[in-house]
């Protein structure tokens, strides 16, 4: 109760002092604690990401490089003053044409079997295997490349091939929301039956009964669905079966293949691990996590991870720094203030250890109000950045398996061009228990040290010479 | 009760050594009063900080009961000014931001008594010194005379065997320190203390039973006209 009434008296009548030391740690651990939320939120977003290319439920994707596109595996285009030639990996046809391909241009392939040796490992709670592909349609006129002649005309859109009725907790469909008529069923196995992206419907006007030409076979819509706010979804949905029917990757069938898995882990901590495993299981695939799949990410999104990971980082330590380095030269000011009183009290048969434990009272008590007061502007700091912060556009590329040759009076030109995957995903700042609890730690670690500093010279004190000093 | 033999105390100033207690012998008895008079800078307050054990001799032993100061631990030192002595200063030395009465039970803290055990006793000492009616007060809102009061209560609300007082009137005016001796000798009589007191006011020491004159370092005692 004394040691109580004594701290709190002193707090009292060195207010002024006792709050600036706060203030000081409170902007430190405000600091740390905003950082914290906005990395946490950058991680989320970055996860949303992943999500939005790979469906909730989704922490790792196992994929693999496609083949290197060139003339003898891709299609390629000749177009000179002789009109148009097609090559379709290794098969060429002249004149006008219509080309229909459902390629994986992203991806390589995978035998099947694979998902199952995936889901046998430890730690996964579940593996889904899909079909990511492209379509790409193109009608070439007999005469391009000679003077006056037209140009192709052409229209991409993206197929993925999902197990019907395996989708409710990997994959792309995992988060959909059935827009008309009915999602993929079981039965639908082995019948050209697909379901259409919501927006990509509107933009095409395609309702459920029309009819979407893939890999030049008729497919009936049975339904529509849509994809959560921000998520960047395939175009069509069809059966796995048929879109490993039907799809070709560098010539050869996809019968029988996959050239995406998607693993579900029982937790979330466990994703490094069984990541590893899955690279170990699988040498010659590409496992991405939210983390990894950060570092392909770019635009905003990637330099609010930069900024909140780097330079926030630094700004947080810096200020940690300065608020106890203030914090310890005040405390030490203030003992040295007091040093006749210390004195007194060692006259009175005060052991220097109950002294000590005054001052360090005394400056716990300011750290937990620095704590309180850190957290708080933590908090705020976290709100401000949800409310301020527009949405942020990440962007992946992805190869699309194309292959152009325009012969000119330059000579030939070629490229192979990407697809770029890009998502605007909300960032939101949340503080978690952890950054709290680091928050006060900081705090308190802080008091702790200018108080440990200041103590110090309790324990030089010789009373005597203390008592001589004029107040 | 105290027995100083050739007691000598050195302080470093720099490159210099000065002497501010050279060979001193003296011998107090239980119970008894001695004044020590002298010039500023003549070794008073060194004698009296070598008597309460707040500094040790550099040459020579002081002992109480028979127990040599200067070979005591710190710990040990500390734990006899909390049982046993008792100090009084010039400029009262009370806590600032603590009232009269937590003042006076800052010297029951180390002993480990009881809240209620303290407060009786704390109620008790201010009693003696007829302050009971300014225990809620601040050091600033008391007078001279009130604060060396309250630190006179304090001194000797653990019962010590040894009371040192250091100009214990020096900064107060003609009729409190008339005041503070009075209340001074009445608990020195009443409690049979052994009462140390320095002062460089004549008038004050000749109330003591015994007085002695610093100079120097060294220290030459009379009896006092008692």
């Amino acid at each position: 109760m004394f040691f109580l009434t004594y701290l709190l008296r002193e707090l009292f009548q060195r207010k002024r002092q006792a709050v600036f030391i706060a203030l000081g740690l409170a902007l430190g651990v405000g600091l740390v604690v905003t950082v914290i939320a906005a990395s946490s939120g950058v991680r989320s977003a970055q996860a949303g990401e992943l999500h939005s290319l790979y469906g909730v439920g989704t922490d790792i994707t196992v994929t693999k490089a496609p083949p290197a596109a060139n003339a003898s595996n891709g299609m390629t285009i000749t177009a000179g003053p002789n009109g148009a030639q097609v090559c379709n990996a290794g098969h060429c046809s002249s004149g006008a044409q219509t080309i229909d391909n459902l390629t994986s241009p992203a991806y390589g392939a995978f035998p099947a079997s694979t998902v199952a040796s995936v889901a046998r490992l430890h730690q996964v709670a579940a593996a889904a295997g899909g079909l990511y592909l492209t379509d790409n349609q193109m009608t070439i006129p007999a005469d391009l490349g000679s003077s006056g002649s037209g140009f192709p005309t052409s229209n991409s859109f993206t197929v993925e091939g999902v197990n019907p009725g395996d989708y409710s907790a990997l994959g792309p469909l995992s988060d959909d929301t059935v827009a008309a008529g009915r999602n993929l069923r079981g039965s639908d196995a082995d019948s050209d039956v697909a379901v259409v992206d919501t927006d990509y419907a509107i933009a095409h006007k395609l309702r459920v009964g029309s009819t979407v030409t893939i890999a030049g076979k008729p497919f009936t819509v049975v339904g529509t669905v849509a994809q959560p706010q921000g998520a960047n979804p395939p175009d069509i949905y069809i059966p796995l079966a048929r879109a490993q029917a039907l799809g070709t990757i560098a010539g050869k069938s996809l019968r029988g293949d996959v050239n995406t898995i998607y693993v579900g882990t029982a937790t979330a901590g466990v994703v490094p691990a069984v990541q590893q495993e899955i690279s170990a299981l699988v040498p010659s695939a590409t496992v991405t996590t939210a983390s990894s799949l950060a570092g392909q990410i770019t635009g905003s999104l990637a330099s609010a991870a930069s900024l909140a990971n780097d330079l926030g980082r630094w700004l947080s330590v810096l200020v940690l720094i300065a608020a106890f380095a203030v914090a310890s030269l005040l405390t030490m000011a203030a003992v040295a203030r007091r040093v006749r009183e210390f004195g007194t009290l060692k006259a009175l048969g005060w052991r220097s250890a109950r002294i000590i434990a005054q001052v360090l009272g005394e400056s716990v008590a300011v750290g937990i109000i620095g704590a309180a007061a850190g957290v708080g502007l933590g908090f705020a700091g976290a709100a401000i950045i949800t409310a301020a912060a527009p949405k942020l556009p990440g962007t992946v590329q992805t190869a699309t398996g194309q292959h152009m040759e325009l012969m000119g009076p330059g000579g030939a030109q070629s490229s192979s061009p990407t697809l770029a995957h890009t998502v605007a995903v909300p960032l939101s700042a949340s503080v978690s228990t952890n950054a709290i609890a680091l928050g006060i730690a900081l705090a308190l670690a802080g008091a702790l040290l200018a108080g440990s500093i200041a103590s110090w010279r309790i324990t030089q004190l010789r009373p005597s010479a203390a008592l001589a000093r004029v107040a | 009760m105290y027995k100083l033999t050739g007691v000598t105390k050195l302080y470093q100033k720099g490159r210099r050594t000065v002497p501010a207690v050279r060979d001193l012998n003296l011998t107090i008895g239980d119970g008894e009063w001695l004044a020590v008079q002298g010039r500023t800078g003549s070794g008073k307050s060194t004698l009296l900080n070598l008597l309460g054990g707040l500094d040790r001799p550099t040459q020579g032993t002081v002992e109480l009961d028979g127990t040599g100061l200067g070979e005591m631990r710190e710990a040990q030192l500390t734990r006899l000014r909390a049982e046993s002595v008792g100090f009084v200063f010039q400029t009262f030395n009370l806590v600032p931001t603590l009232s009269a009465a937590e003042n006076v039970e800052a010297a029951l803290i180390p002993l480990g008594a009881g809240h209620s055990a303290r407060r009786a006793r704390v109620a008790a000492a201010l009693e003696q010194v007829r302050l009971s009616d300014r225990a809620g007060h601040l050091p600033s809102e008391l007078s001279g005379g009130q604060q060396q009061r309250v630190a006179i209560a304090r001194a000797l609300v653990k019962d010590p065997k040894v009371l040192l007082a250091d100009e214990p009137t020096g900064n107060l005016d003609e009729d409190t320190r008339d005041e503070i001796i009075a209340l001074l000798e009445e608990l020195w009589r009443c409690r049979g203390l052994t009462l140390v007191l320095i002062s460089h006011d004549t008038s004050v020491a000749r109330r003591a039973q015994r007085a002695g004159v610093m100079n120097k370092g060294r220290l030459t005692v009379g009896q006092a006209a008692r």
